[in-house]
């Protein structure tokens, strides 16, 4: 992957996207919640097409994040059960 | 092998050393409660991380009410703001437990960290000069010279010089400490004590930052700390049950649309923080920390919390009788002439043979042939003092004249008569054996190959020692007394200190064997020691606690170190460790049992319109004070406990039916009553001024 970075991108660019990368193995919050609200993408359109037009689109995509956030927090409890020496 | 107790005074009398700034502890613990909202670290307590979620989509809904759909009701903007304000506490409140435990070992830690500091150290070179050094340049294997005035710059073994060490920055004693070679427990010096005379060459045996203080400060400060076996039992437990009542919470929503009474998401959120075991999740690190602290407060460094929790979960105690059981410092009682000898030349062979031993023992023995009218008849500086040891069992003096005194076990001062010429009497296997019923420990007297009899060296038993073993029998623990002394001897105080077993003649090896006997039975099992024979013992036991005095192995081997010296703080240790486990299920029965007054505090208001109104047992005004007068309980009962926490339930000496009885009723029935009155009284003051 990074050969292929190196040899298509300008310089700068591919030590930009290292960085990045460098950055978001330390801190990969960001990289989540954007992974969580492009998943999100998917799942409002479903809330919103379930509900009729009950609700607005913007609570549609509200509970589709909400849903998503229980859901983590659920893997997040499992992982807690089963590696608890983790925590 | 274990030394007599340096400080006489009782334990309660004697000032906590390192003496501990707690001023000020509070508001630090404040600010880091503030500081732990940082998610990465509430990720590490599941319940708290659960409410913390919960609070943030609540901040959310305070701005928009109907971010999640549009929600019947008035105030809403208020309502959800209440929500979020306590559920904020409810997280704060639960960081400032730890906080604050956390606050007294770190306080203790800078108490620790300002008697260590750089010194300049004499390192000796091997061509014999001598190089000053800071003392962080030094490492394991160095030599350095110490004298009188300095500060000693690490932990390490003398190999040369004898001098007085204070060492009242670690323990407190403020007596000082000799220090010579060889010793097996007096030859172990710990960097930051101060030497007061002479000199001494030390060997360092730790690297900097890894001596005795530093490991100190590491554990009380809480930096190695790791969860503990129970401790993670209970993290899974917790969130089995977070995990469990998230998805009734989550599938709730639809139940109550079916029921025409939909839920706005900061009800679902209060109802689902309400039920989740919050109360002993906020305190179960402080718990933890407190039972560290607790110990530590004993003078006792313990290298884990695994260790103290252990010491909760002993079933056997080994035990050395002299200093533990006995008071330790035998004196000579009685002469017991045989063969027909008198009185008087009793007492000059009893002389003749301890004029050059130091131990209290042979100085007790020195004073009672003095007081017969006994008195040197020989140069003593011709003379030659034998010492003892485990080997041989006995000590005394090479004569002038060519011929030998001894004093010692009865056994070893008949192989030496025997291997002289001389034979055994029946006069002394009657004064061995009156001697030994009477419960002391009988040396007997020799002469060359002529017996001339037996010292009587009364040993006395601790005064409330038997109640001590009474107790722990109570609780379902086994006492075992090691003693190297003979069978009836040990009989004897054996009955009288009332222990379940003992060991008579034991040698360091018998210490190990009765450990790997009792574990081989499945039990958990505590000791102490101080010499080096007693390490491998101290590291195959559950719970090994070194005296401080003790040998550098020895408190290596152990996983607790008692700064005191002091061998009967083991029954005080195990009954910190049993606190603490009691504590924690105390506090987390109470926590469960406050579920079943915040449900009927919730549910009912949640499906009012759903004709379930008479669940509302505790009349509360309306769905919305309901709601809060559960979560402000849920959030004030975590600093109300917080005391509890920090100073452990109350330990009784019961068994464990009758204790878990004792708990049930109080912290169960009383867990499920308390919220009840708590949440009623709190709706009605909220009614009162009028809040929803």
């Amino acid at each position: 992957m990074k050969r292929f970075v190196d040899a298509l991108l300008p310089v700068e660019m591919a030590e930009t996207i290292d960085l990045l990368l460098e950055q978001l193995r330390h801190r990969p919050l960001p990289l989540q919640v954007f992974l969580l609200m492009c998943l999100n993408l998917v799942v409002a359109p479903a809330v919103y097409a379930t509900t009729g037009e009950a609700i607005s689109r913007k609570a549609a995509y509200a509970i589709g994040l909400l849903a998503l956030v229980t859901l983590a927090l659920t893997i997040y409890l499992f992982v807690v059960v089963f590696q608890p020496e983790r925590f | 092998m274990t030394s007599t107790p340096k400080s006489s005074g009782p334990r309660s009398s004697r000032r906590h050393t390192p003496k501990v700034n707690t001023s000020g502890l509070y508001q630090r613990a404040v600010r880091e409660s503030f500081a732990k909202l940082n998610p990465r670290v509430m990720l590490k307590n599941p319940v708290m991380f659960i409410v913390w979620v919960g609070t943030i989509v609540t901040a959310l809904m305070t701005i928009d009410p109907n971010l999640f759909g549009t929600v019947q009701g008035n105030n809403l903007h208020l309502f959800n703001a209440l929500i979020t304000i306590i559920l904020f506490f409810t997280v704060l409140f639960a960081n400032l437990a730890e906080a604050v435990a956390e606050g007294r070992g770190k306080a203790q830690a800078d108490a620790l960290r300002a008697t260590k500091s750089d010194t300049t150290a004499r390192k000796l070179l091997p061509d014999g000069t001598v190089q000053e050094v800071s003392s962080t340049e030094l490492r394991r294997g160095d030599l350095v010279k110490v004298i009188a005035g300095d500060i000693i710059p690490g932990d390490g073994e003398v190999i040369g010089g004898v001098a007085s060490v204070d060492e009242s920055a670690i323990t407190g004693e403020s007596a000082p400490v000799l220090k010579e070679p060889g010793s097996d427990v007096a030859s172990s010096v710990t960097g930051g004590t101060r030497i007061i005379s002479d000199e001494l060459t030390i060997r360092v045996t730790a690297d900097p930052g890894k001596g005795f203080i530093d490991r100190m400060i590491a554990l009380v400060e809480g930096a190695e700390r790791t969860k503990t076996p129970n401790e993670i039992a209970l993290t899974v437990l917790l969130a089995v049950l977070t995990l469990v009542f998230l998805f009734v919470v989550a599938t709730l929503p639809t139940i109550a649309n079916y029921v025409h009474s939909p839920v706005s998401v900061a009800i679902l959120i209060a109802l689902l923080v309400a039920l989740i075991p919050t109360t002993i999740g906020g305190l179960l690190s402080a718990i933890g920390i407190a039972g560290m602290d607790r110990v530590a407060q004993f003078n006792v460094v313990a290298t884990s919390g695994r260790a103290v929790e252990a010491c909760g979960d002993i079933n056997t105690l080994i035990l050395d009788k002299t200093g533990t059981i006995t008071l330790g410092n035998r004196l000579a009682d009685e002469f017991i002439p045989i063969n027909g000898h008198s009185m008087e030349e009793m007492a000059k062979e009893a002389l003749a043979a301890s004029v050059f031993d130091e131990t209290p023992e042979g100085k007790s023995i020195v004073r009672l042939a003095q007081k017969l009218g006994a008195t040197v008849n020989f140069d003593r500086d011709k003379a030659e003092g034998i010492e003892f040891s485990a080997k041989t069992r006995m000590s005394g003096t090479n004569l002038p004249d060519g011929t030998q005194v001894r004093k010692g076990a009865v056994e070893a001062i008949k192989g030496f008569v025997r291997s002289r010429g001389g034979s055994k009497t029946a006069d002394l296997d009657a004064a061995y054996e009156r001697v030994s019923r009477l419960g002391g420990t009988p040396l007997a007297v020799c002469h060359n190959d002529n017996m001339y009899g037996v010292i009587y060296l009364k040993d006395i038993v601790k005064p409330g020692i038997r109640e001590r073993f009474d107790q722990m029998r109570r609780m379902g623990i086994r006492t075992i007394m090691l003693t190297g002394d003979n069978r009836i001897t040990a009989s004897v105080i054996a009955e009288e200190a009332g222990v379940d077993d003992f060991i008579a003649e034991a040698t360091p090896e018998d210490k190990m064997a009765v450990i790997q006997r009792e574990q081989a039975e499945g039990k958990l099992v505590a000791m102490t020691g101080d010499g080096t024979n007693d390490a491998p013992a101290l590291a195959q036991a559950n719970v090994g606690v070194a005296m401080n005095s003790g040998t550098q192995a020895a408190k290596e081997a152990a996983n607790m170190v008692d700064l005191d010296s002091d061998p009967t703080k083991l029954i005080d240790i195990v009954a910190i460790g049993k606190q603490l486990l009691i504590t924690r299920g105390a506090l987390t029965t109470f926590s469960i049992a406050n579920d079943i007054s915040k449900y009927f505090a919730i549910i009912p208001a949640m499906f009012a319109s759903a004709g379930i109104g008479s669940l509302n047992v505790m009349q509360l005004t309306s769905a919305n004070t309901a709601v809060l007068s559960a979560l402000i309980y849920n959030a004030l009962i975590i600093p109300a406990l917080i005391p509890l926490a920090l100073k452990g339930v109350q330990f009784r000496p019961l068994s464990a039916n009758q204790l878990l009885q004792r708990n049930i009723l109080i912290y169960g029935v009383g867990g499920v009553i308390a919220p009840f009155i708590a949440i009623k009284a709190i709706d009605i003051a909220i009614s009162a001024v009028g809040l929803t």
